[in-house]
């Protein structure tokens, strides 16, 4: 018998030896890789179409900067994706029915048209006539799809058994939303642009970025409303990911209010933003594996949910 | 004609029939020998490769009529299976349709169309389906769909020796299993009850059709105690995710238009 029985709620529900009451996640690497590029690439599509809107020729560069990355981010997230199935040559099978309940059939649909749309404006943007304006109208298409392709992943783990996904259902798309937008102008960041193109992405990286603290916290108190549900945040490797992202999310700010005038300095500061990102949604992969391991987290989820 | 399983866990004996009449007839491959240390069970749980698992369950506890020369303790086993959800959570999430409702009311995989993405591993709110490693695809219990278009009943049901898993029609069993709760209440076993055998007692998966009879609580056979099939849950989160969009949207037109303001 496990040693911390002792230690918590009086009630401890039953286990059969103590085995897992639901599967582990069978994702590997690639998922939590493709959380990041994906909703890196979402977030630059949709901030490319404002600045479209908004600015017209004037933020131009900054503009192509984000098809650029809306393009590669779901080319490379379409590969990570299809390498991850069990039978990757029959990827083509998610696009077969069009299916609401299921957020990873949604995601297909997603991917796919944010795919082709940011990949067109990318390649037209240089080109003139028509195609330039064909280009446009992608771009705004991409931006458009770019919105929910930002946060729809945390939709994909809510909709699971997963304990510690499925009690955060609430806050894990705010939070994917706002880490996504922090990694789309960490990027963008890295670039060089004119004071006023920079301006406008280390705003919105700010903001992105203080709201990504809070929602954090936010998943981590909405998933607490079962006592030991929250456990994978604070615990393991897991535990250490999410600390190691809040601190490098706050690093980052810390860098580009002090030095973000300088051009190491906004690269610095948008690395460790890169860097937390990333191990934000590899903390969340392995919080719902340990979760998925852990019966109480399930029997408890189910007896004490108060909806 | 809706099937199913009525497992009565009070008649189980653990020979493990099942499992192997299961493993013969759908010719699955075995799950290594390893000992488990708990009980005589060294299998496990269901899986890929396990459509029929036997539970052993040894309780400090008395249970009514049984009698050991151990004092208070009980021996419980249970033959588990797929529970065929009337809503069904790997079903709802499979994204390529590959998981379907048969004419018998049973939840199939098509393995020619499973792409083996693996998200009704994680949408399956009992642990049953899995994927196989060397085959990349999901798999579960079929309720024997090929015996059932032949007539024939399903292999575990057939194989087993005290009736412990009685297939059948749906209706059919579900009156045997309500009058052998009474039964066992008459004779003084009142722990005795039915798990998922009714939509208004389980909810989340508006009942099973491979329901059980029980004597603990579900925990205790690494039930669930009110499974939900994930997808009852996800219009909240699509909702937060619109929300999250708006914010993305505003947020963004905000940063661009302030720092026109500032040139």
């Amino acid at each position: 018998m496990s040693h911390d029985q002792a230690t918590t709620s009086p009630r401890r529900s039953a286990t059969y030896h103590d085995l897992p009451a639901v599967k582990q996640p069978v994702w590997t690497w690639e998922v939590p890789v493709y959380f990041y590029v994906g909703g890196a690439a979402g977030a630059a599509a949709t901030i490319g179409a404002v600045l479209q809107v908004l600015d017209g020729d004037d933020s131009e560069r900054l503009v192509q900067r984000c098809r650029n990355i809306a393009a590669a981010g779901t080319l490379v997230g379409s590969g990570l994706l299809i390498s991850d199935l069990g039978r990757p040559e029959r990827f083509l099978n998610m696009l077969r029915v069009f299916k609401p309940s299921s957020p990873l059939n949604m995601g297909s649909w997603i991917l796919v048209t944010a795919s082709g749309l940011s990949a067109g404006a990318a390649l037209l943007s240089r080109s003139r006539g028509v195609f330039r304006r064909l280009g446009s109208l992608a771009g705004l298409g991409a931006g458009a799809i770019g919105l929910p392709l930002s946060g729809y992943t945390a939709v994909l783990l809510a909709g699971t058994a997963v304990p510690v996904w499925k009690e955060s259902r609430r806050s894990m798309p705010l939070l994917f939303v706002a880490s996504a937008t922090g990694a789309a102008c960490s990027l963008l960041e890295m670039g060089d642009f004119d004071e006023r193109e920079l301006k406008a992405v280390r705003r919105l990286g700010t903001v992105a970025q203080l709201s990504e603290l809070a929602l954090a916290q936010a998943v981590e108190k909405e998933s607490a409303r079962v006592p030991g549900v929250g456990r994978p945040y604070e615990e393991g490797i897991s535990g250490t990911l999410w600390r190691t992202s809040t601190g490098l999310t706050v690093g980052s700010l810390v860098v580009d209010t002090v030095t973000g005038k300088s051009r190491p300095g906004r690269v610095g500061a948008a690395l460790l933003g890169t860097l937390g990102s990333i191990a934000l949604r590899f903390s969340l992969w392995l919080a719902g594996r340990a979760s998925a391991r852990d019966p109480h987290a399930t029997f408890d989820s189910q007896r004490m949910a108060d909806d | 004609m809706a099937t199913g399983f009525f497992t009565d866990t009070t008649v189980c004996i653990g020979c493990k029939a099942c499992e192997v009449a299961c493993k013969q007839w759908n010719q699955l491959p075995d799950d290594g020998f390893s000992f488990t240390g708990t009980s005589y069970d060294n299998t496990g749980d269901l899986g890929a490769s396990t459509w029929r698992h036997v539970a052993f369950i040894e309780r400090p506890v008395p249970l009514t009529g049984q009698t050991t020369g151990l004092g208070d303790l009980s021996w419980l086993m249970m033959s588990d299976v797929c529970k065929h959800c009337v809503k069904a959570g790997c079903l709802e999430a499979c994204p390529t349709g590959s998981i379907i409702r048969t004419e018998f009311d049973s939840v199939f995989v098509q393995p020619d169309i499973c792409n083996g993405c693996g998200y009704c591993v994680s949408a399956c709110p009992f642990g049953v389906i899995d994927r196989r490693p060397d085959d990349g695809r999901a798999w579960k219990c079929t309720l024997c769909y090929d015996r059932q278009r032949e007539g024939m009943t399903p292999a575990c049901a057939q194989a087993c020796p005290t009736e412990s898993i009685m297939f059948g029609e749906l209706e059919d069993l579900k009156q045997r299993a309500r009058s052998r709760v009474e039964e066992l209440h008459d004779r003084g076993m009142g722990e005795a009850y039915l798990y998922g055998a009714d939509a208004s007692e389980q909810p989340g998966t508006q009942g099973l059709n491979a329901f059980f009879l029980l004597v603990d609580e579900p925990e205790v056979y690494n039930l669930p105690p009110a499974p939900s099939a994930p997808v009852n849950h996800i219009s909240e989160s699509w909702r937060s995710l619109a929300l999250g969009a708006i914010a993305l949207l505003a947020a963004t037109a905000a940063s661009v238009l302030s720092s026109k303001g500032g040139r």
